[in-house]
């Protein structure tokens, strides 16, 4: 279930992002900080609040490094997740930050 | 921790959960409309309902699913709790027991108990009221004519009859005139805990978005940087506005099982205007993400067969009513959603038991033998801190008193200690109570009479051991006030009294001992048959001269049975001397009073503690004995005036104008050859079974202490007369005196083995 890497700087998101997911995207990311990242969320299935948080302070990491966090391709399941647990998209699935 | 120990755990909680389920109904039955314990029965059905779904427990999950629906009905004020309506539900609640207990323990169930069941709870919640003959099932005309939505779909029919249930939605919408289009702010954070016991926040806020019209706003103050960040923390939480036309417990049952991993407020929007810290920003809401929520579950290989099933059904209803699948979805997708789903479920269940909890106060749960580990150190503790005191006694002559001081606060400490100890093992008597509800239930339906249990004082708290040894006797004795007791209904009329028997159980503390009574309303004994039964079985003489209360006492006599015919629920001539035997080995007495036409009255005494004593050390032909203090009434100097000689080797005491037989101890228990002289000892006037009083003649005393009970039959062998032995402060043993026993002996019998203390149920504390 582990995240794989889709070619430097881009992250595919786990088709379950569940509880355990939250710490392999977490140290994911942490090693990914410091350049552009575009993040494939077309093959997410499901989404918990854990993974969603994670996203969200990437978004706010990639943002104090003044680098691009861009999420691509979201599913449906993603972006109706996102949505429910009020998290506003522009906030995460924005073209350039 | 194993599958196995989840299990248990789920199990210990089902206990609870039936105990809270039987408590909910009987209130009910009573009378009591409160929508919360109406709300506690359904939550107690229901959480049982969730973990056996977790594992796997079908026969469980399908009984629970067609009774919470019934629960359901009248939760929502379609069905009301009448007598006939309880009385199935009291039914299904012992059926329930009866499936938890042979899915722990394997066994079968009467199939076409739970069969039966199954039909009328149906039948209940279709809106029609419990045939007269019970068990008939209701005809499928009838069914159809209730027309529900949910009737067209298959109905996988498994070997226990479950058919998945229609939740009734319709009753939904006037349910709650008052709250018709309120809006409802909810302040939502979850806790770590939430989440690591596998519930999963979004969907929690999914089940929500399904009551009614919702607007969220996520709050993520608290979220930090991501590189401090702890990936399974929880950080966001969220405000929602809600505008449903449900109440506010439809919102929180959405919480129900995460109630106790997060912060959760619910208030009507207009009292909330007033605090608005965030602002809201409604995020737009279309119901097609439930749908294909829904279909996903659908499609989850790992559901378990009944969650298919309620998700089906969840799904068809979800078509014809858009809103109010709340519960059915909630259940499907709480098992169907996880990937562990037996930890959820665990989880769930271990909410639900936080919950039960906290509303009695918080408790632990310790295994058993831990405590009575603690009890028997505890025990030694007290001997040791006797013993020092003794030996600084003894070899300080100058009396240092700082030495003294201390040793004093250490022996007050040790006997706090110990109180506090003996509390953890003191156990309400409720557990017992309630097992005798149902006992009353299934006998009176057996034998054709309505009676009512009654409790009082269940909250009364005794030694574990002493209540888990007080079910056997109390069942007996609640199976003959029932059987015997109690008349039909026709006599009953016919003596001009309640055609309901009443069958009274209470408890209460009463002078460092527990006085358990049970009363019956029924005609009493009929002493005359009492009287002849006793002399055609060769137990008294024909010309015997007897007290009312003697004949009253002859029941308790072995092989003694009045029922005319032998029934299977008593009468076998084995009962009454059994229960007998079993009080006495738990060191009580039982006694009775009847009227006749007014009903009897059994009082039992016992000690609240097999673990500990109170007794008076005496010294008898050399030996140090033990009596315990309970039994003593009064001590005094006999005066040679006093004593007068009675028969061959009789003798009697006069005190304030009444005779009382002599009973000299170290005679009987063969200490000495000889008798004493009275005038030389003490005598320690001692209440006998039979309420008969007889002085027990002692050489002196020595003192009154507090003794721990060693078992004389784990440690050496069983000795007539004497009930256990303890260890005192100079490290000699003492026997502790069977009053009981001694006093039968001196009437001549002999001291019988069974007389005393059986093996098996000596005392607690065995060193």
């Amino acid at each position: 279930m582990a995240a794989k890497k889709a070619g430097p700087g881009s992250l595919k998101l786990s088709a379950v992002l569940d509880l355990n997911e939250a710490s392999v995207l977490h140290g994911k990311l942490m090693s990914m900080r410091g350049s552009d990242l575009v993040i494939d969320a077309s093959g997410v299935e499901r989404v918990g609040v854990q993974c969603a948080q994670v996203l969200v302070a990437g978004v706010m990491a990639w943002k104090e490094d003044k680098k691009s966090f861009l999420v691509e391709k979201a599913s449906d399941a993603f972006q109706k997740t996102m949505q429910l647990i009020g998290i506003d998209t522009d906030n995460l699935i924005a073209k350039e930050i | 921790m194993d599958m196995n120990e989840i299990k248990e755990i789920f199990f210990q909680e089902c206990e609870e959960q039936l105990a809270e389920l039987e408590s909910g109904l009987l209130k009910l039955n009573d009378g009591d409309r409160d929508p919360e314990t109406v709300n506690a029965v359904f939550r107690a059905v229901h959480s049982i309902k969730g973990g056996a779904g977790a594992f796997g427990l079908d026969d469980l999950v399908s009984f629970a699913h067609v009774f919470e629906t019934t629960l359901d009905c009248v939760r929502s004020g379609k069905l009301e709790p009448g007598q006939d309506v309880l009385k199935v539900m009291l039914k299904s609640a012992d059926v329930l027991a009866d499936l938890v207990s042979a899915s722990r323990d394997g066994g079968s169930v009467d199939e076409s108990r739970t069969r039966g069941l199954v039909k009328e709870l149906e039948a209940l919640a279709n809106g029609e009221l419990p045939s007269a003959s019970g068990h008939e099932a209701p005809k499928p005309a009838a069914k159809a004519a209730s027309a529900a939505p949910q009737e067209e779909t298959p109905k996988p029919t498994d070997e226990s009859g479950f058919q998945p249930i229609p939740f009734s939605f319709d009753g939904f919408d006037d349910e709650e005139p008052v709250f018709e289009g309120s809006i409802y702010e909810v302040t939502f954070k979850p806790r770590r805990e939430l989440y690591s016991k596998g519930n999963e926040a979004a969907l929690l806020l999914r089940d929500l978005s399904r009551i009614g019209e919702m607007s969220i706003a996520c709050d993520m103050d608290e979220l930090p940087a991501l590189d401090k960040m702890d990936p399974e923390a929880s950080y966001f939480s969220w405000k929602i506005s809600l505008k449903t036309n449900k109440g506010e417990d439809d919102i929180r049952t959405v919480f129900e099982f995460a109630e106790w991993d997060c912060d959760l407020e619910v208030k009507l929007a207009e009292e909330a205007s007033t605090d608005e810290e965030l602002p809201m920003i409604p995020v737009p809401f279309d119901l097609s993400i439930l749908d294909d929520a829904s279909a996903a579950e659908e499609e989850d290989k790992a559901v378990e067969p009944s969650a298919v099933e309620e998700t089906a059904a969840a799904a068809v209803s979800a078509a014809k009513v858009a809103t109010g699948i709340v519960k059915a979805a909630d259940a499907a997708a709480r098992v169907a959603e996880k990937k562990d789903a037996a930890s959820s479920a665990a989880a769930a269940a271990q909410n639900n038991a936080a919950a039960a909890a906290a509303a009695a106060g918080q408790t632990i749960r310790v295994d058993l033998d831990r405590v009575d580990r603690l009890i028997n150190l505890v025990g030694e503790l007290v001997i040791n801190q006797a013993m020092l005191s003794q030996s600084v006694i003894e070899n300080d002559t100058n009396g240092t008193s700082s030495i003294n001081m201390g040793l004093e606060e250490l022996q007050q400490l040790t006997r706090e200690i110990q109180d506090s100890v003996m509390a953890i093992r003191a156990q309400p008597v409720k557990p017992v109570f309630q097992r005798m509800s149902r006992i009353v239930r299934e006998v009176a339906d057996m034998v054709g009479k309505q009676i009512r249990l009654v409790t009082e004082g269940e909250n009364t708290e005794v030694d574990k051991t002493v209540i888990d040894k007080l079910a056997e006797p109390l069942t007996h004795m609640i199976r003959n006030a029932v059987d015997h007791g109690i008349e039909t209904p026709e006599k009953r009329e016919a003596a001009g009294k309640n055609p309901e028997g009443t069958v009274k159980l209470s408890a209460k503390h009463r002078s460092g001992r527990i006085l358990i009574e049970l009363q019956d309303d029924g005609a009493g004994i009929n002493r005359e048959r009492v009287r002849q039964k006793a002399i055609d079985n060769d137990l008294i003489a024909a010309d015997a001269n007897l007290s009312d209360d003697e004949i009253d006492n002859l029941i308790f006599m072995p092989g003694f049975s009045t029922a005319d015919k032998i029934s299977d629920i008593s009468g076998r001539g084995v009962g009454m001397d059994v229960v007998k035997r079993s009080i006495q080995a738990l060191g009580g007495r039982i006694s009775i009073s009847s009227r006749p036409g007014h009903g009897s009255t059994f009082t039992m005494s016992l000690p609240l503690t097999l673990a500990v004593l109170d007794g008076m050390v005496v010294t008898v032909a050399g030996q140090t004995l033990v009596v315990p203090l309970t039994a003593i009434v009064e001590t005094l100097q006999p005066e040679a005036s006093a004593i007068h000689s009675f028969g061959a080797n009789q003798r009697l005491i006069s005190i304030r104008n009444s005779f009382c037989p002599l009973v000299d101890v170290g005679r009987i228990l063969n200490f000495r050859a000889i008798q004493a002289n009275p005038v030389d000892g003490v005598a320690l006037l001692v209440e006998s079974e039979g309420g008969g009083q007889r002085a027990l003649m002692v050489d002196a005393i020595q003192g009154q202490r507090q003794v721990v009970i060693k078992s004389l039959e784990a440690n050496y062998t069983h000795v007539p007369g004497i009930a256990a032995a303890t260890i005192l402060g100079d490290g000699r043993v003492a026997l502790i005196l069977d009053v009981d026993a001694v006093v039968a002996a001196s009437r001549g019998q002999s001291l019988k083995p069974e007389m005393a203390l059986k093996p098996e149920m000596s005392l607690a504390a065995t060193g």
